[in-house]
C-alpha cells in the first residue's frame, strides 16, 4: 500500500479536480447572483466582495420569478399527485396477477420509454387546441404524467414483487376486499418506492421545458424553466439579476438532490436503462 | 356478483385509468402526427389533403439532412465523450469510501438541474466577450485561439456537445461502478495469479467482461442523444443561420414560427422513424460485433 501512496495522491488530486470542474458552473453561478453588475465586470471570477440580496428580491418581484414559481409548483404538485395514483394502481395489477394482456401491456408501456418525446409536441398541440386545453395547466400535467407513468408504474410494480404474497392473502380470508388490500395494506407497504418515483417525478417537471414552451402562452401561467428564457432574453445583459433568477429556479433542486442522492441515482439510472 | 367478476373488475378499474392517459398523451400523438404528415393546416380553418407533399418537401430539404448531420456529431461526442470519461472515473470511484462517493455525487449533480440552466450557464461561459472560456485562454497566453463559440460554424455544433457531456457523464458513470462492483472477485483473484496486473489486466480481464454493460451505454447515448432538443435551442435557437440545428429544433422552428402544423408534423414522424433506425442499427452492429 505504501508503494501506491503518491500514485493514489496524484489519482485523488485529479479526480478532485474533475469533480471542482463539474461544480464550478454552479458555484460561479451563486457566487454571481450576489455580484452588481458593475462588480460582476470588474471581478467576474472572484468571491463577491460586497455582497447584494437585491438581485434576488428584484428577480423575485420584477422579474415574476415568485408567479412563475407557484405555477412550477401548482403543475409539479397536481401532476405529482395524478402520477402516484394512475402508476400505483396498474402497478399493482401487474405485479401480482398473472393474465392474458399482462404481456402486451407491458409491452405497451416499455413504447412509451422509447418515443423520443419532442416527437409528440406538434401533434399533442393540434390535440390540445381541438379540446381546446392549450394554455393551461391542464395541458401540461397531463401530458407530463403519461411521459412518467412507464417508469413509475415499472418502478412501484418491481417493490411490489418483492412484497411477501402471504402477507395480503391473510388479509383477504380475514374479508378486507381487493380495494382494502391495495389501499391499506399494499401502498403504505410500497411507501420506498412510492417516495422514489415522487423524488424522480418532481425533479422533472420542475425542470421540464419543450412542452411548456410550446402549450403555454400566458405570461401568468409560464413555470420557471419558461420564464428564466424569457428573463435572459430580457435581462440578458443585468447578468448578476439572470444568476439570481437562475439561482432561484435551481436552489430546490439541489436541496433534494443532497438529502436523496441515493434514491435520485438508482431511479435516474433504472430509467435510462429501460429507456 | 362472483369472485372472478368481482375480481376482473377490481382489475379493469385499476388499469383503465393509467393506461388511458398514458396512450392518449403519449402513444396517440405518434400515430396522429403520421395522419397529419398528410395535411396542409396553419392553424386556422380546415385542414386541406395535401398527400405525401409535407414528407417529400421534408425529405428534399437540405436543412433537414443538416439537422440529421448534427444529431450524429451529438451522439458521436455523447458516445466518445461521455463514455470513456464515465468508464475512467468508474474505475477510479468504484470503491465504496467516503471520498469516491463524494466525487460521484458531484458529478452527478448536473441530472438534477434544469436543462435551460445548464444551458444559460454554459451560454454565459462561451460568451466570446465575458465567458470564462476566452477570458482562461487569455490568461495563458492563447488569445489567437478565443473566438465566439456558439457562432463560428466550424465549431459551434462542438461546443454544443461540451456542456451535452458535461451534464450526463453521471448516470454513465454509476452504471460501469456498478457493473465493476459486480465482478466476481475470483477472476480478479486468477488474474492477480496470472500476473495480469494494471493496464494488462485492464484491456484483457476487466473490459471485455463489461461489454454488455458497455453496449447497453451505447444504445442509450444514442437514444439520449436524440433528447438534446432544450440545451440546443436555449443556447443557439438552432441559429446562427440554422448551423446548430438539430432534427428537433428544425421541427419547432418549421412549425410554431411558421405555422405549418402538417410539415412539422412530417418531420416529427420521421424523427420518430429515424431514432428506431438509429436504435435497431446499434443494436444490430453491437450483436454481430459481440458474436464474431
Amino acid at each position: 500500500m505504501k508503494r501506491m501512496s503518491v500514485g493514489a495522491h496524484i489519482r485523488s488530486l485529479l479526480l478532485a479536480v474533475y469533480a471542482l470542474l463539474t461544480l464550478y458552473p454552479l458555484y460561479w453561478l451563486f457566487v454571481s447572483a450576489f455580484k452588481s453588475n458593475q462588480e460582476f465586470f470588474r471581478h467576474p471570477y472572484a468571491l463577491p466582495r460586497e455582497p447584494v440580496l437585491a438581485n434576488l428580491t428584484r428577480a423575485w418581484e420584477l422579474g415574476g420569478m415568485g408567479r412563475a414559481m407557484a405555477n412550477s409548483a401548482i403543475v409539479a404538485a397536481l401532476a405529482l399527485a395524478l402520477t402516484l395514483l394512475l402508476a400505483s394502481l396498474p402497478a399493482f395489477v401487474l405485479s401480482r396477477y398473472r393474465f392474458r394482456l399482462r404481456g402486451p401491456i407491458m409491452a405497451f408501456l416499455l413504447l412509451g420509454m422509447l418515443i423520443p418525446i419532442h416527437s409528440t409536441l406538434v401533434p399533442l398541440f393540434i390535440m390540445l387546441n381541438r379540446i381546446g386545453m392549450l394554455d393551461s395547466y391542464a395541458a401540461l400535467i397531463f401530458p407530463y404524467t403519461a411521459f412518467e407513468l412507464s417508469l413509475a408504474i415499472f418502478l412501484i410494480a418491481a417493490y411490489m414483487s418483492s412484497i411477501p404474497k402471504e402477507i395480503e392473502e391473510a388479509a383477504l380470508i380475514d374479508g378486507m376486499g381487493y380495494w382494502g388490500v391495495l389501499l391499506r395494506l399494499m401502498l403504505p407497504l410500497s411507501a420506498p418506492a412510492l417516495a422514489t418515483v415522487a423524488i424522480l417525478a418532481f425533479l422533472r417537471y420542475w425542470n421540464e421545458f419543450s412542452f411548456a414552451l410550446v402549450f403555454i402562452n400566458s405570461k401568468s401561467l409560464k413555470t420557471l424553466p419558461l420564464s428564466l428564457t424569457l428573463f435572459s432574453d430580457g435581462f440578458g445583459t443585468d447578468y448578476g439579476l439572470t444568476m439570481a433568477a437562475m439561482a432561484i429556479a435551481v436552489l430546490p433542486t439541489i436541496v433534494i438532490y443532497l438529502f436523496f442522492q441515493e434514491q435520485i441515482m438508482k431511479g435516474m439510472v433504472a430509467g435510462a436503462v429501460k429507456g | 356478483m362472483t369472485n372472478a367478476g368481482r375480481l376482473k373488475l377490481f382489475m379493469i378499474s385499476c388499469l383503465a385509468p393509467g393506461l388511458l392517459v398514458y396512450g392518449l398523451f403519449a402513444i396517440v400523438p405518434i400515430v396522429w402526427s403520421a395522419y397529419y404528415g398528410f395535411f396542409d393546416w396553419s392553424g386556422i380553418g380546415e385542414p386541406k389533403y395535401a398527400g405525401w407533399d409535407n414528407y417529400a418537401s421534408v425529405v428534399r430539404e437540405p436543412l433537414f439532412w443538416r439537422a440529421l448531420k448534427n444529431n450524429i456529431i451529438v451522439v458521436g461526442a455523447s458516445i466518445l465523450g461521455q463514455l470513456p470519461i464515465a468508464l475512467a472515473l468508474a474505475l477510479l470511484l468504484n470503491r465504496n469510501t467516503w471520498f469516491s462517493r463524494t466525487v460521484r455525487s458531484a458529478v452527478f449533480m448536473p441530472m438534477v438541474m434544469s436543462t435551460v440552466v445548464v444551458a444559460l450557464i454554459w451560454k454565459y461561459i462561451y460568451h466570446p466577450q465575458i465567458g470564462v472560456l476566452n477570458y482562461a485562454l487569455k490568461l495563458v497566453g492563447l488569445e489567437s485561439w478565443t473566438m465566439p463559440w456558439l457562432s463560428d460554424p466550424s465549431v459551434n455544433m462542438y461546443a454544443l456537445s461540451v456542456p451535452i457531456i458535461w451534464a450526463n457523464v453521471g448516470p454513465y458513470l454509476i452504471i460501469f461502478v456498478s457493473a465493476i462492483q459486480n465482478l466476481p472477485s475470483e477472476v480478479d483473484e486468477a488474474a492477480k495469479l496470472d500476473g495480469a496486473v494494471g493496464g494488462r489486466k485492464l484491456f484483457s480481464v476487466t473490459l471485455p467482461m463489461m461489454w454488455d454493460t458497455i453496449k447497453v451505454t451505447v444504445i442509450m447515448c444514442i437514444a439520449g442523444s436524440l433528447k438534446a432538443f432544450d440545451l440546443v435551442f436555449v443556447m443557439t435557437h438552432g441559429g446562427p443561420a440554422h448551423t446548430t440545428e438539430l432534427l428537433a429544433t428544425y421541427m419547432y422552428n418549421s412549425t410554431f414560427a411558421v405555422y405549418r402544423y402538417g410539415y412539422g408534423s412530417a418531420i416529427s414522424t420521421l424523427i420518430v422513424l429515424v431514432s428506431a433506425a438509429l436504435i435497431l442499427f446499434s443494436q444490430l452492429l453491437m450483436n454481430r460485433r459481440s458474436s464474431s
